[in-house]
């Protein structure tokens, strides 16, 4: 689920971590000014480390790798409010990928809105309280988490096929895409639903007033928060959408490009079925048209630019690494030297 | 699951090398911070066909490399355990992308497989730019300058205290750990109808455990939002390190090599 730098474009990324950042600056705004802000923030820290640890022992889901992301996205809302939780999980996602490399540092953006922003700025207040709303017991627990879990992988799984379709590096068409991720992701949504509930309501089995006091505290007060937030995420989807549309229209190889390569029309009125039935005739046809030898008339470049392409490539890596390998030796002479 | 303590080890061992000593560890946060930003912008913004162009970018990960003594191992594992998804759209590139892009020794050389070289390669790049910038930039550094650069003081606070919470809750989980296979000898591992009620004992022993913390942070008198680090001016090697790394790396962006590759090979 953490995208990585390899297959983004620029604009993609740059887009998605300017939407990602005005989250967190406003989520940490919001926090602040939270009269328990600062007192929270151990609290914050200790189950943002949680999140990292219950991946790190193996609390994943066998055999996918899933981390657990939006699932723990649903637990941090749960027991601290919507905006501490995003900042936990943007900072857990930071961690992970400046110390494990798992996420580009460019694809920060993408995988903070994804992971953070989705699961708790929309499906938590959208979903996950309203079904808690009438007043917390282990059922409605179980029901909020496990649909909430669900719905915020769903959506999170979706931003990852247009984020990657956007920025045009992978091939894949954008049926086969969708139809790989979303029927994975419900699996592991369902499993991450499952035990996420369990620690909830264990949670609220031995501590009920952390899960109370934090539903209590942030929308009840005024109402006013959840009303920004919705604006807030509205201007994000549409700066987000307007500039995603930009580049998909000014880059023939992005997203435009897949839907009309998928389903033969640039329009996105498709209905799933025909999607699936022409992705899967273009699948089942690509194999002959497509292949062609170089002789086709196509821009290839001539054979001998390109072996002095791969020569000149091949002596590049050679030069760098005779160059790292003197360095180095240099350096232990010095340090030899001084050891004398 | 046993070897938690290891794993501890092992999540601090890219920490441990940025106390180290070189030139490239004395640089200003800034400076390197900047210089592996516009790295992976340089590196991203690529085609997906260019193998060749990007070939040179080599010299940025090995030279630091070398220059502050950080050794390829701990890189290169980590590198290994990104690669999965970055193969799984590379080989979807090989599939559907069949048309020939030129011929080796009389095999086809298709448009998708030198794009599935250039995504490997660029992520490798990437991956290895953010990882050297940790391993020569001790993290208060890093924070300090992110504080400096006006990211929300409780948020970068709360990102120090959760990296070394991390730590702290791996201990506790292997403790529970110890405990509850003691417990329960015949079974191999952590039954999943007892995960629920681990991880929310772990969850609260950990939240118990934070207040404490706070608690005795808040006794010594640590106040989050006053602690900012001393402000650092930018040398002259600095600058120095900004131009010998940015410059080249923009001169690329812009000289086509493959012209270079022809006349010298």
């Amino acid at each position: 689920m953490h995208m990585a730098d390899a297959l983004l474009s620029p604009a993609v990324g740059g887009v998605m971590c300017a939407a990602s950042a005005a989250a967190v600056v406003y989520s940490a705004a919001k926090t602040k000014k939270d009269e328990l802000g600062e007192k929270k923030l151990p609290l914050m820290a200790v189950t943002g480390a949680f999140v990292f640890a219950a991946q790190m022992i193996n609390f994943t889901i066998p055999g996918t790798g899933s981390s657990g992301h939006i699932g723990g996205g649903i637990l941090l809302c749960a027991m601290l409010g919507a905006h501490p939780a995003l900042l936990s999980l943007a900072a857990v996602l930071i961690i992970q990928c400046l110390f494990f490399a798992d996420g580009g540092l460019l694809a920060l953006g993408c995988n903070i809105f994804n992971m953070g922003v989705i699961p708790c700025l929309l499906v938590y207040p959208l979903i996950f309280k309203p079904i808690v709303k009438k007043g917390l017991n282990y059922r409605r627990i179980t029901i909020a988490t496990i649909v909430s879990v669900v719905i915020g992988l769903q959506l999170g799984a979706f931003g990852v096929v247009l984020e990657t379709l956007a920025s045009g590096i992978t091939e894949l068409p954008f049926g086969t895409f969708v139809a790989l991720m979303q029927p994975i992701h419900l699996a592991i949504g369902l499993v991450e639903g499952v035990v996420m509930s369990a620690i909830l309501c264990f949670v609220y089995k031995m501590r009920p007033e952390i899960l109370e006091s934090s539903l209590a505290s942030a929308p009840i007060k005024s109402g006013v928060s959840v009303k920004k937030t919705v604006i807030v995420l509205a201007a994000a989807t549409l700066i987000v959408g307007g500039a995603l549309s930009l580049i998909a229209s000014s880059n023939p190889d992005g997203l435009e490009w897949a839907m009309e390569k998928t389903a033969g029309t640039a329009e996105l009125e498709a209905s799933g079925g025909v999607f699936d039935r022409a992705a899967a005739i273009q699948g089942s046809t690509a194999f002959l048209p497509d292949y062609s030898f170089s002789n086709s008339g196509e821009e290839s470049s001539p054979v001998g630019t390109t072996v002095s392409g791969i020569v000149g490539g091949v002596m590049t890596f050679a030069l760098a690494g005779i160059a790292g390998f003197l360095i180095s030796l240099s350096k232990k002479k010095k340090r030899d030297k001084k050891a004398q | 699951m046993a070897d938690i303590r290891s794993k501890i080890a092992d999540i601090y061992s890219l920490e441990q090398l940025s106390l180290k000593k070189s030139w490239v560890h004395d640089r200003h946060p800034l400076v390197k911070l900047a210089s592996t930003f516009l790295f992976i912008i340089l590196v991203v913004s690529f085609d997906r066909y260019e193998l060749a162009r990007l070939a040179p970018f080599i010299f940025y990960p090995v030279i630091l490399m070398a220059l502050s003594e950080t050794p390829w191992p701990i890189v290169l594992k980590r590198f290994a355990l990104t690669l999965p998804f970055c193969l799984f759209a590379g080989i979807s590139n090989v599939i559907f992308e069949r048309k020939t892009a030129f011929i080796l020794m009389g095999l086809n050389i298709s448009v998708g497989v030198v794009s599935l070289f250039s995504i490997v390669f660029r992520a490798f790049l990437c991956v290895t730019a953010v990882l050297l910038l940790i391993a020569v930039t001790p993290m208060s550094r890093i924070t300090a300058q992110l504080r400096r650069l006006h990211l929300p003081d409780i948020f970068v606070t709360l990102f120090e205290m959760l990296y070394r919470y991390i730590a702290v809750l791996l201990g506790e989980a292997s403790t529970m750990y110890t405990a509850y296979m003691l417990r329960s000898t015949e079974f191999k591992g952590l039954q999943m109808r007892h995960m629920g009620s681990f991880a929310g004992q772990l969850l609260i022993r950990s939240y118990d455990r934070a207040e404490r913390v706070y608690n005795a942070m808040k006794c010594r008198g640590y106040d989050s939002f006053a602690a900012r680090g001393k402000k650092k001016r930018l040398s002259a090697a600095d600058y120095l390190y900004l131009a010998a790394t940015c410059l080249p790396l923009i001169a690329l962006r812009i000289i086509d090599v493959r012209a270079a590759y022809s006349i010298v090979f």
